[in-house]
């Protein structure tokens, strides 16, 4: 399990080794990471062995995140307004692994219906960072990359509306990839922002990644943000040639000097990243500094707070406890679903959806809502020139490695830097954009992202590959190293 | 200046069937001042109003409408499967007209 997609089909079709070997390897695992970590809602110890075939996805294991649909299995959102919620159909983008011969063997912790980065809030409890159990995973798909850097499986589905697939992609060592807006079908996942809300994947490499998603990308009539992507080929259109590709990187992020009080492992990060620049440039990349307002880098998170919150407040009224969910108690209906949602939704939760809330007021909607639409904008529209120049924008992950879990609030502050928060911007405009481990500061990975312009995913695909290849950080499985 | 206090959090609360305890009260207000001071930073943006709201992320996205067709629709037995309370092919509740419950 510690193995590619493309080694272990090789293994299965040379028959060195069987599919049923592998999912008893996976599960075996999987019971190993929950006792350690908690990474895993759900493990489904009757996982059955598929055909091996040519498609090089069959007859290996795989974990689903817990906001994916997944026809009679527990599906809950890793919150307790769903805690014995069984749906009766597949996620359309589970629907496609399944059709290929692919065997899920869990579903995975999110943060609360995908509303955090810490991996903390999910109702089963904190999921604990591989590479050091005193660290966050961040989130929300905190289970699928503590479960993937475990080396449980080569992959584990993901979905992301702020960075909850690239960010604990960064903080555990493995790839995490963000396809564009509308490239996989979000049929059958629960909504969080819906103009933001992107299904994906995270992998050990480059390679692995683009396998999955031309698996599970494709029109759907049943999710009308779906574009037709059948001319898009990930995988075989990664050839590792960069010569002449064009990178920036943004000087009001990456520059040390702009951040005053910051810590050593912040300088380490930011170091290596800008040395990790220079080794690229040895592929024939070109890669330019670039500037951008800060103040509008500085208003992205409060940007995205407006609309993810007042896009979940809508998103989420149907959790009452009366169709689905746990009945609440109260001698009328109001009463019922007050107690539901009062006992089902954890602080963070509630604290969105009232934000939303009063966001969405008609009084307020022009100064808070609309206003964060004009930025989003302007934001994405910045990119986009950025786009007209360069194949993708370069920057380094977060502030640094993995965050101490006794830290972890999850809540936004006025110190909240931009540094953290850029991935955003990917959800804003839409753009496909992967993260990849880039070094190690504090003996802990660290990582960069790369984000390219909407439909250009194989572009983006092909140039990770580039970079992947000239570092040392493939297929990595965590170490404990504390 | 915004008008969010205590009271107002609470107020929207009820309005969205959720019960805050007082700490939940103060977490939602300390998150709103920074929100509140950030985003009136951004109204005084040069000609902020000028700017399209950006409403749909995919800009040159066309939806198409596809043909009306007959499809098979999900079985009732599905649609109430995860109801707690049902009875024969419709979810039970209290009584709301008339009555004490």
């Amino acid at each position: 399990m510690d193995k590619t997609i493309e080694d272990l089909h090789n293994l299965l079709k040379k028959g060195e080794v069987n599919s049923q070997e592998l999912i008893s390897e996976s599960l075996k695992k999987s019971h190993e990471i929950q006792d350690k970590y908690n990474a895993f809602v759900t493990i489904l110890d009757n996982a059955k062995e598929t055909k091996v075939t040519d498609n090089l996805l069959s007859g290996i294991p795989f974990g689903i995140k817990d906001n994916y649909s997944t026809k009679d299995i527990l599906s809950t959102g890793s919150s307790n307004s769903l805690k014995n919620y069984i749906p009766f159909f597949n996620a359309t983008a589970v629907e496609k692994l399944l059709s290929v011969g692919a065997v899920p063997v869990n579903k995975t912790v999110l943060d609360e219906f995908g509303m955090g980065g810490t991996g903390t809030t999910g109702h089963t409890g904190i999921v604990k960072n591989p590479w050091d159990p005193t660290r966050m995973t961040a989130g929300s798909s905190a289970g699928s990359a503590c479960a993937v850097a475990a080396g449980v499986y080569p992959y584990a589905l993901g979905s992301d509306t702020g960075d909850s697939i690239r960010k604990p992609a960064a903080y555990c060592g493995i790839v995490g990839y963000k396809p564009t807006y509308g490239m996989i079908s979000r049929f059958g996942l629960f909504p969080f922002a819906s103009s933001l809300d992107t299904c994906g994947v995270l992998t050990r490499s480059v390679r692995d990644a683009a396998i999955v998603v031309d698996t599970m990308k494709g029109i759907d009539e049943r999710d009308m943000t779906t574009w037709d992507s059948s001319n898009i080929n990930l995988y075989k259109n990664i050839t590792g040639d960069v010569k002449g590709k064009r990178l920036c990187y943004i000087k009001e992020l990456c520059d040390i000097n702009l951040y005053p009080n910051s810590n050593e492992e912040l300088k380490l990060h930011l170091k290596n990243f800008m040395e990790k620049l220079e080794t690229f440039k040895s592929l024939g990349i070109e890669i330019d500094e670039v500037s951008v307002d800060k103040k509008l880098l500085d208003a992205l998170p409060s940007v995205y707070v407006a609309i993810s919150c007042a896009e979940a407040t809508s998103n989420m009224s149907n959790l009452t406890g009366i169709i689905f969910g746990p009945r609440g108690n109260g001698a009328n209906v109001m009463e019922m679903m007050m107690d539901h949602r009062t006992k089902g939704f954890s602080p963070l939760i509630k604290r969105r959806f009232i934000i939303g809330s009063y966001i969405l007021q008609k009084e307020n909607q022009e100064r808070y809502f609309k206003n964060a639409q004009r930025v989003r904008r302007l934001l994405v529209d910045t990119w986009k020139k950025l786009f007209e120049r360069y194949d993708a924008v370069i920057l380094p992950v977060g502030s640094g490695p993995a965050k101490h879990l006794d830290g972890s609030k999850d809540i936004l502050t006025k110190d909240t830097a931009a540094l953290e928060e850029h991935l955003q911007v990917g959800n804003f405009g839409g753009f496909p954009s992967i993260t990849i481990p880039d070094g190690f500061v504090a003996n802990l990975p660290v990582a960069l992202n790369i984000t390219g312009n909407c439909y250009d995913d194989e572009n983006l695909l092909n140039i990770a590959y580039a970079l992947e290849s000239s570092m040392d950080y493939k297929n990595q499985i965590a170490k404990e190293v504390k | 200046m915004n008008n969010f206090t205590e009271e107002l959090v609470d107020d929207l609360a009820a309005k969205l069937l959720i019960g805050l305890s007082k700490e939940e009260n103060k977490m939602v207000l300390d998150e709103f001042i920074i929100i509140d001071d950030n985003l009136s930073k951004v109204a005084n943006f040069p000609n902020i109003n000028e700017i399209e709201p950006m409403t749909h992320t995919l800009d040159d996205f066309t939806f198409t409408l596809r043909e009306d067709a007959i499809n098979d629709s999900i079985l009732i037995e599905d649609a109430l499967r995860n109801c707690e309370k049902v009875e024969g092919r419709e979810v039970e509740v209290p009584k709301v007209v008339g009555g004490d419950s």
